[in-house]
């Protein structure tokens, strides 16, 4: 009786198993990078409508965060400034250039500015500016350096694991109060930081929640 | 939490343009908004009158506009932000502005905080400042954050069927000026509803100096001055009966609901709490007692210690009995006595029962007080006051305000003004008389018969189908006005938003009518302020004062001092007076129109949430019912003695009430000709042939919520005799009738589910309440832990489990710095919070019902989806009855229980059984003792709801907040109403800082966890790097607790022992319901005490505590081997027993 497989299919099924298992690990090497905020979000750079550039601003002008995202230390959202804001300077300064012209229009007609948003938390996610800045966690931890950005970009992943790296090691996020909002601050001496930075988590018992009603509510 | 309370800046309108429609995804084209626009008259409207206005819509404008925002792509949806252009001082995006304002009422404005997120306002709690209410609402009030943004509110003024603009409207107030003018108001008449408003009452005499021929007539249906018209005719001026509760040992409620129904019901719950307050033992000596007597089963009725049953018709009769007791007692007139005592008879009232409680109220001069319902006759009004002299109460319990003079006609004035045809124009403002006028007059003829009718109103209702001219009224949020509490406490009421859809304001058009200049409602209010209010200084100041604080202190009206009557005075006015009973009988039924208590007199018949929230009686829903008395039942036959009888169905069959579906019988009451048909419900502790029906319902044109709920019992009302008829006679169909009750069972079997004693069996066992309860006597699954329920609930047993319970005090195990043990001397542990609520305070009002709604965007369901049990109040007001005798009340229904009232939501156990059971971990303990519900890791299993033994969870079986009530089941293929304009609407008065649920999770009460997350916020921030991190106690409030009038509900940390919770908790009378199951919740109760007097005839109350006594005497003989101990047997004291006597 003649073989009806012919000698190569031995080895099949050992085949077919690697190539599964090749192929489930790609997928799954695949998901877990794809899928994940830190693929899908970071570098997220929309066009908006007004090309303001925080370079020029924060950077090389030196504004002060709070300028324009007033009541960051006040709200649990950090205001997106109105065009009065840029009109306290941009009424003199550049006051013809066209790329001011959507916000002299805005200041005009009460239209508002269409911004596009960047960083987005989920509908169940209730992110509070103010309680993180007034902890001594600066800005950059989580929009990165935006004073060097020329067009705002989504630096970080802000996923749950993204927050939670923080809440569980919140030595790790904490910098003096007087250095929150000075996005250039690197500590000078790293192990002197890091003693600081634990001191201070202990001295001002900054416990950031790990449950669920810390953030969803 | 820092609560700021801002004012209203006035500043002129900002033209805005429709455009930002335009951006909302051409929104106004939409095929369903015109359908929406059109809705009251299809054929009509050409215009989008009112969009420009809506000035606000620009904060709004980005959550429309992502609504409007497909998925741009896999990545995610594009949004925009939309800052302001110019951002208005004092805006802080994302921190809520409070402003004080209050909630206009017939004699009572409550003072409000009303809570705005971009103001828009989203939730209304009492003022705090104002001590006598205490920031505590009724739930109207609560409610009335629905009503502005009901889609079915009149978003236009009409002439005939056609909008007309702003313009025409003032067109024709000028036009009846120029008309009647010159007449001096010959033919014109005005119908108004009553109000509080100082500047209304002055723009009224305007309007009566301007036209002196005028007919000016007020009309409330369930509003009654019959307090004031006694007070008023006996001492000779405008004068109001007001009860100060708190000073009162000893109460009589002659058929008044004082704590709920009546005006300034607010105040008087925080006033009768006072006297209910019971620390401890001493307390409990101290502690009021209240006596009764009623026909309807009122939440006052629930409260007494006494109750007696009588028909309301015997009402006067009664008071004219006791009048004489107290006569006799103190020494009075005896002719008086004699003279009262013949005329009232035949009253069918026990005589040991009057006597011995007109002694009670006789040994306590000047802390006893009796009040007498407002609906009764201005004769009974007028024995109130006397008995309350001659009981001493004057200047103590009861005082006399001064009222302003203002008179009004009659609606019964009016109508034969227009009968005689001398009412050319009619201006109708507010109110609904088509509806609720008295039905003999036939009102809906007379308005057809004037021919010109202009009627002022917020919705488009009955009255509107009869009116030419109908102005579109602003809603109070909108508009400037100003009111007085019941005492005459200067009240502001002022806007937080620009009006929705333009409209006019009540001071608006009557300034118009009065031909005043100025017609703004700012500058008249404040006119009025400056000109009758203000007491010197700086007055512009002063008004900036007033709204900051939401009152003017001390401006409540004077009272009369040391008022007092003479006997022959008395005499006199009564002379004529009928005071003899009134016989009632099966055939002869004694018929009670009342306010219903969720949709009063019928203007919230729109609103959801009264509709849905559970009569606090009757726990109907949607529907009123004809109520009648068990042996009222048993004489028409239903079977009320035997089988699985349970509460209100009326079938012969046993089985008929099922989750929440109440199968009910049509009857059909006639009185003097006229037949009202409607479904039975049989209330245990009516009167025996008094039966009650709740207006309000029946509504033949009302908006979508309204439409086809329950029967109209108007047509019974009768100018003549008030809300009460004589002379009914009820039929039963054959016709059923499906009612929504969300309570089908009403006995506790003798289980310690409330616990409840006599203040007798508290001063003789303070301990009492933790004798009481399986927990006490129950084998060792309870871990011999014998430590008090809070300490229990804040440690949690160790060992014996695989899983170990986190230990919240200490630091999180997986944060590093933590581990150094120096550093973990300087851990402050989490706050723990928790709960407790005192069922001797609690009235049942449902106050907190509506208030938790509010806050927690807890959707409206529909009569349908009740009817299967799947209600999602957060908090329920579980109403149990007690006969005292279990068997009894097993098989039949009790004629005359005694209703006891017991909220329940979460209560956050320590060892809570839903956790256990979640498969996706969506509900976990968080270390602040919450129990928490992470709704987006909820996969809607509800194995949770299963294994909870308070069943206070609820499920989003639908898209609540998405579908509409009536496509529940069409589920995707049915209309997504957020992308309805009136949806849109009704989502600005969303909380934002509470999720929306969807469907497929699960949900229940968080103890407002945003609230305590928002106030731990708001402390780290004023810590900054220091570690005052602690919130301080009070600081945090939940809803309920806020809302709640007798201050029943304590909330905050029960680690501190200082915490006002914690106080609550060390009270001798604290337990955990349910207690032996060991879940150690964190909301424990504080049981309730009755405090009867042992010389009435009827002492024996503490009915449940006579059942539990009895199964306990019953299962301890069975099985003394579970180690029964003393108490539970051989202990039948005679305070708990109906033995009498001490």
């Amino acid at each position: 009786m003649a073989n009806f497989f012919p000698k190569w299919s031995n080895t099949l099924p050992l085949k077919i198993l690697i190539a599964v298992g090749v192929l489930g690990a790609t997928v799954v090497a695949g998901v877990t990078y794809y899928f994940t905020p830190k693929y899908t979000r970071v570098g997220y750079e929309p066009k908006q409508p007004v090309a303001y550039n925080h370079y020029l601003h924060a950077e090389q002008l030196g504004i002060d965060c709070r300028y324009c995202h007033s009541y960051v230390d006040e709200s649990g959202h950090a205001n997106v400034p109105d065009a009065g804001t840029c009109m306290n300077c941009h009424s003199q300064v550049k006051k013809d250039s066209p790329l001011l012209e959507p916000v002299r229009n805005s200041y005009a007609t009460g239209e508002p500015i269409e911004w596009v948003r960047v960083h987005k938390m989920p509908d169940y996610v209730y992110f509070n500016h103010a309680v993180h800045v007034n902890r001594g966690v600066s800005c950059v931890e989580c929009h990165g350096k935006v004073n060097e950005m020329e067009t705002v970009y989504h630096a970080e992943p802000l996923s749950m694991g993204f927050c939670l790296d923080c809440h569980r090691n919140p030595e790790n996020g904490v910098r003096p109060l007087d250095e929150v909002y000075n996005l250039n601050w690197a500590p000078e001496n790293e192990a002197a930081h890091a003693e600081m930075a634990k001191d201070m988590v202990i001295d001002a018992n900054i416990n950031p929640p790990q449950s669920c009603s810390g953030c969803h509510r | 939490m820092n609560r700021t309370i801002k004012n209203e800046e006035k500043k002129p309108a900002e033209a805005t343009g429709p455009k930002y429609w335009r951006s909302l995804d051409e929104m106004a084209d939409k095929p369903e908004f015109n359908e929406w626009l059109h809705r009251e008259f299809p054929e009509g409207a050409s215009e989008m009158e009112g969009v420009n206005r809506r000035n606000f819509m620009k904060i709004m404008a980005a959550s429309f506009a992502m609504a409007g925002m497909g998925a741009a792509g896999c990545r995610r949806p594009e949004q925009v932000i939309l800052p302001y252009s110019k951002q208005p001082e004092g805006t802080i995006p994302g921190v809520p502005v409070y402003y004080t304002t209050s909630f206009p009422g017939a004699k009572d404005n409550i003072p409000l905080v009303v809570e705005t997120h971009q103001h828009r306002p989203t939730h209304v709690e009492g003022n705090r400042e104002y001590a006598p209410y205490g920031g505590s609402v009724n739930r109207f009030a609560s409610a009335s954050a629905l009503n502005m943004y009901d889609p079915d509110r009149m978003t236009s003024s009409y002439e005939g069927n056609k909008r007309i603009s702003a313009e025409r409207v003032k067109d024709i107030l000028a036009g009846i000026v120029a008309k009647f003018g010159p007449t001096k108001g010959q033919g014109l008449a005005v119908l108004a509803e009553p109000s509080t408003s100082p500047t209304r009452l002055r723009l009224k005499k305007a309007i009566l100096a301007k036209y002196p021929r005028l007919t000016w007539a007020e009309y409330s249906p369930t509003e009654s001055n019959n307090p004031e018209v006694a007070a008023s005719r006996l001492f000779g001026r405008p004068a109001r009966p007001l009860y100060n509760l708190d000073q009162a040992k000893r109460i009589l409620s002659v058929d008044s609901d004082f704590l709920n129904g009546e005006s300034g019901s607010v105040g008087m719950a925080r006033a009768f709490s006072k006297g209910r307050k019971v620390d401890d033992q001493a307390d409990a000596s101290k502690m009021s007692r209240l006596y009764v007597v009623e026909s309807a089963f009122s939440v006052t009725g629930t409260m007494g210690d006494h109750r007696l049953r009588l028909s309301t018709g015997n009402m006067t009769a009664f008071l004219a009995r006791l009048t004489a007791e107290v006569l006799e007692l103190t020494d009075g007139d005896p002719r008086l006595a004699e003279f009262l005592r013949k005329r009232a008879k035949d009253l069918p009232v026990e005589d040991k029962w009057i006597k011995e409680c007109a002694k009670d109220l006789v040994e306590h001069p000047h802390q006893s007080v009796v009040t007498a319902g407002s609906h009764l006759s201005v004769e009974a009004q007028q024995l109130a006051i006397f008995v309350n002299q001659l009981i001493g109460g004057v200047d103590h319990t009861v005082s006399y305000a001064k009222l302003p003079e203002d008179t009004s006609s009659e609606i019964t004035g009016l109508a034969s003004a227009i009968e005689t045809g001398s009412v050319e124009s009619l201006i109708i403002l507010g109110g609904n008389p088509v509806y609720d006028a008295p039905a003999d007059l036939d009102w809906k003829k007379l308005q057809k018969s004037v021919s010109e009718v202009i009627r002022f109103g917020y919705y488009f209702d009955e009255t509107s189908l009869e009116a030419g001219v109908n102005i579109a009224s602003t809603h109070y949020m909108e508009s400037w006005s100003d009111g007085r509490t019941l005492d005459g406490t200067y009240v502001p009421v002022q806007p937080m938003i620009m009006p929705l859809f333009g409209g006019f304001q009540e001071l608006e058009v009557l300034a118009r009518l009065a031909g005043m200049n100025n017609s703004d409602s700012y500058g008249l209010v404040l006119d009025t302020f400056k000109g009758s209010i203000a007491k010197g200084g700086d007055k512009e100041k002063a008004f900036q004062r007033l709204l900051a604080n939401g009152f003017e202190p001390d401006s409540a009206f004077e009272t009369i001092r040391s008022a007092s009557l003479n006997p022959t005075e008395v005499r006199e006015s009564l002379s004529s007076a009928s005071l003899t009973a009134v016989g009632t009988g099966s055939d002869n039924l004694e018929v009670r129109l009342v306010a219903d208590n969720s949709v009063g007199d019928g203007f919230y018949n729109n609103n959801g949430w009264l509709q849905e929230c559970p009569d606090p009686i009757t726990k109907l829903t949607w529907d009123n019912a004809i109520l009648i008395s068990p042996a009222l039942a048993d004489h028409l036959g239903f079977d009320t003695k035997e089988g699985d009888f349970l509460i209100g169905g009326v079938s012969k069959k046993s089985a008929n009430f099922k989750r929440g579906r109440e199968e009910s019988r049509i009857a059909e009451l006639t009185v003097d000709g006229i037949t009202v048909r409607g479904p039975i419900h049989i209330q245990p502790g009516l009167d025996d042939w008094t039966v009650v029906l709740p207006l309000g319902y029946g509504r033949s044109k009302v908006g979508r919520v309204g439409t086809g709920t329950g029967y109209n019992a108007y047509p019974l009302s009768h100018s003549g005799s008030g809300m009460v008829r004589n002379g009914g006679k009820l039929v039963i169909t054959d016709d059923g009738y499906r009612l929504a009750n969300t309570q089908e069972h009403w006995s506790m079997e003798g289980r310690a589910i409330l616990r409840e004693g006599n203040v007798g069996t508290y001063l003789k066992d303070a301990k009492f309440v933790a004798a009481t309860g399986m927990e006490s006597h129950s084998p060792p699954i309870y871990g011999h832990d014998h430590s008090s329920p809070q300490a229990r609930s804040l440690t949690t047993p160790r060992g014996g489990s695989s899983y170990e319970t986190p230990d919240f005090s200490a630091p999180p195990p997986n944060v590093d710095v933590w581990k150094d043990p120096e550093a973990r001397e300087k851990f402050i542990p989490e706050q723990q919070w928790g709960m407790t609520i005192d069922l001797n305070s609690c009235t049942g009002c449902n106050a907190c019902v509506v208030a938790c709604q509010s806050e927690n965007n807890i959707p409206i369901v529909g009569k349908d989806q009740i009817m299967r049990g799947r209600e999602m109040h957060w908090i329920r007001l579980d109403r149990y009855y007690s006969s005292g005798d279990l068997e009894e009340n097993r098989h039949s229904l009790p004629s005359d229980p005694q209703a006891s009232i017991m909220p329940v939501g979460c209560l956050h156990c320590e060892m809570a059984p839903c956790e256990q059971v979640c498969p996706v971990n969506a509900t976990v303990h968080d270390n602040q003792g919450l129990n928490v519900m992470a709704y987006n890791r909820c996969v809607g299993t509800r194995y949770c709801a299963n294994n909870c033994p308070y069943k206070v969870r609820r499920f989003n079986f639908f898209d609540y907040n998405k579908r509409n009530t009536k496509e529940f089941y069409a589920g995707p293929i049915g209309t997504n109403e957020y992308k309805l304009e009136g949806a849109a609407l009704k989502s600005m008065q969303k909380n934002p800082d509470v999720t929306v649920r969807m469907r497929g999770v699960m949900e229940k009460c968080t103890y407002c966890v945003q609230r305590i997350e928002q106030a731990k916020i708001a402390q780290r921030v004023v810590a900054k790097d220091t570690n005052n991190i602690k919130v301080p106690d009070g600081v945090i409030r939940t809803a309920c607790q806020s809302a709640c009038p007798t201050e029943a509900i304590v909330f905050g940390d029960i680690s501190d022992e200082n915490s006002a919770v914690s106080k609550t908790k060390a009270n001798d009378r604290d337990y955990a319901l349910l207690g032996y199951l060991n879940t150690r919740p964190r909301t424990t109760y504080l049981a309730r005490l009755r405090n009867p007097n042992p010389k009435m005839p009827d002492y024996s109350k503490a009915l449940s505590r006579k059942e539990y006594k009895s199964v306990q005497a019953v299962s301890s003989h069975e099985g003394a081997a579970h180690g029964h101990d003393a108490h539970a047997t051989g202990d039948t004291h005679h305070d708990d027993g109906g033995h009498g006597g001490h």
